[in-house]
């Protein structure tokens, strides 16, 4: 269909916009909007000036199922950014939170001076009103001692597995496999050093026994960086 | 309503298709499924109906989001436009009749200011703003059954066929004030335009 710039192509935009433009007429439009780059701006033109803005007293929520079911259908997973890049967007509330945590816990545990005590180096957080998990590192750095602010089982099928992203950045290196989140650790040296400020822990889905390949292959349900 | 500019970055970063696309489209979901959600049940009715158009609605604007040109383009109107479409689309194959659910509109013109957003928006161009104004004022100078028509066809997603029922008056009375209405509000659009330079 060639559509001059005149009063048809005038006429034929202002249906098409308003709808009223039906069937093979649509059709042959459309055809003409992809074809005729004169015919789409000449749509464009009277887009910009016949088409109000909806107000947003017309808004109604879909369905909670909806996105999920886009999400699947456009297999979304595979252009989501790696969860270990992702982190560093809530470091800083992560430290924030440690450092308000490590003031609660010194006024409580301090005037006590255990033989051994536990300060509290990071909180790893879920998504929404999950449990938390605090990490805490005893004095002489040898034992990380994890605890669930609510207890979290592995399923018979899987196994949770600790990470620590070093701090200088690199992959994830394996801390343990858990089955429970109530744990406590005894650390090889090499790995309580690299505990530092800025360093991150995260907690993954791995099948029963740990990851099968050496990094993290399911999806992190916990984590947060340390503060201390 | 997230601003225009920040719907333009989530849909450029939605079609940029790397890491980081999947939150974006994610965003814009959040910011935008209940705005295109009201229109599509405002013009198929039913919400089963609706969920469908926005499900495939939201499948094009992936895909297409890509294309979408950031200087030409409200992306906005851009995805209402591709929602809308499907909806008609959804609505002539199905052939379903709606024409009763109907009964309650009424034509004032404070209908055309509870369904649409006249006030310039905070990111508005200074054209935007003032070719909104115009479209306003275009509006409210149509006589009130050629605004009737364009109205509940933009809105409603009613065919001639459907506005003759509705109005309970002869198709081809229903077509000519839809040519009308539009020409008019095309030509008094221009004059604004016109005048204004």
């Amino acid at each position: 269909m060639k559509l001059a710039r005149n009063r048809r192509l005038d006429a034929l935009c202002g249906e098409y916009l308003l709808g009223t433009l039906r069937g093979a007429a649509r059709r042959r439009f459309e055809r003409a909007l992809r074809d005729e780059p004169q015919v789409a701006a000449r749509l464009r033109h009277w887009e910009g000036l016949l088409i109000p803005r909806y107000s947003s007293m017309i808004e109604t929520p879909p369905p909670a199922s909806a996105w999920p079911r886009l999400e699947r259908s456009l297999e979304l997973s595979r252009y989501r950014t790696p969860w270990h890049r992702r982190l560093s967007l809530w470091r800083g509330w992560a430290i924030a939170a440690t450092a308000a945590a490590l003031l609660a816990i010194g006024l409580q545990v301090l005037p006590l001076k255990p033989i051994n005590s536990f300060a509290e180096i990071a909180q790893l957080s879920g998504p929404g009103d999950a449990a938390r998990i605090s990490a805490a590192l005893s004095a002489d750095r040898r034992t990380l001692e994890l605890r669930a602010t609510r207890p979290v089982l592995a399923g018979p099928a899987q196994s949770y597995e600790l990470w620590l992203i070093p701090a200088e950045g690199g992959a994830p290196v394996s801390l343990a496999v858990l089955g429970s989140l109530d744990a406590k650790l005894v650390l090889p040296a090499a790995q309580a050093a690299r505990l530092t400020r800025g360093a991150k822990l995260a907690v993954s889905i791995e099948p029963a026994g740990g990851s099968p390949t050496g990094a993290p292959t399911g999806p992190v349900l916990f984590a947060g960086a340390v503060g201390a | 309503m997230r601003s225009d500019a920040e719907i333009k970055r989530l849909l450029l970063a939605a079609g940029a298709r790397g890491e980081g696309s999947a939150e974006a489209f994610e965003e814009l979901y959040k910011a935008c499924a209940p705005l295109l959600f009201g229109i599509a049940q405002r013009i198929v009715r039913r919400r089963e109906v609706a969920e469908e158009v926005l499900h495939d609605g939201f499948t094009r604007i992936w895909s297409a989001a890509g294309r979408f040109d950031p200087l030409a383009e409200q992306p906005v109107a851009w995805m209402a436009a591709i929602v809308r479409n499907r909806a008609l689309d959804l609505m002539a194959s199905h052939d379903v009749s709606r024409v009763d659910s109907y009964q309650n509109f009424s034509d004032d013109e404070g209908a055309l200011d509870r369904l649409f957003d006249w006030a310039p928006a905070a990111d508005d161009e200074i054209d935007a703003g003032r070719t909104t104004r115009w479209l306003r004022e275009c509006l409210g100078g149509l006589r009130a059954a050629e605004r009737q028509a364009l109205v509940l066809a933009y809105d409603r997603g009613m065919s001639h066929r459907e506005l003759a029922a509705h109005l309970a008056q002869p198709l081809g009375t229903v077509k000519t004030w839809v040519r009308r209405g539009l020409a008019n509000l095309r030509t008094c659009v221009e004059e604004c335009m016109g005048s204004a330079r």
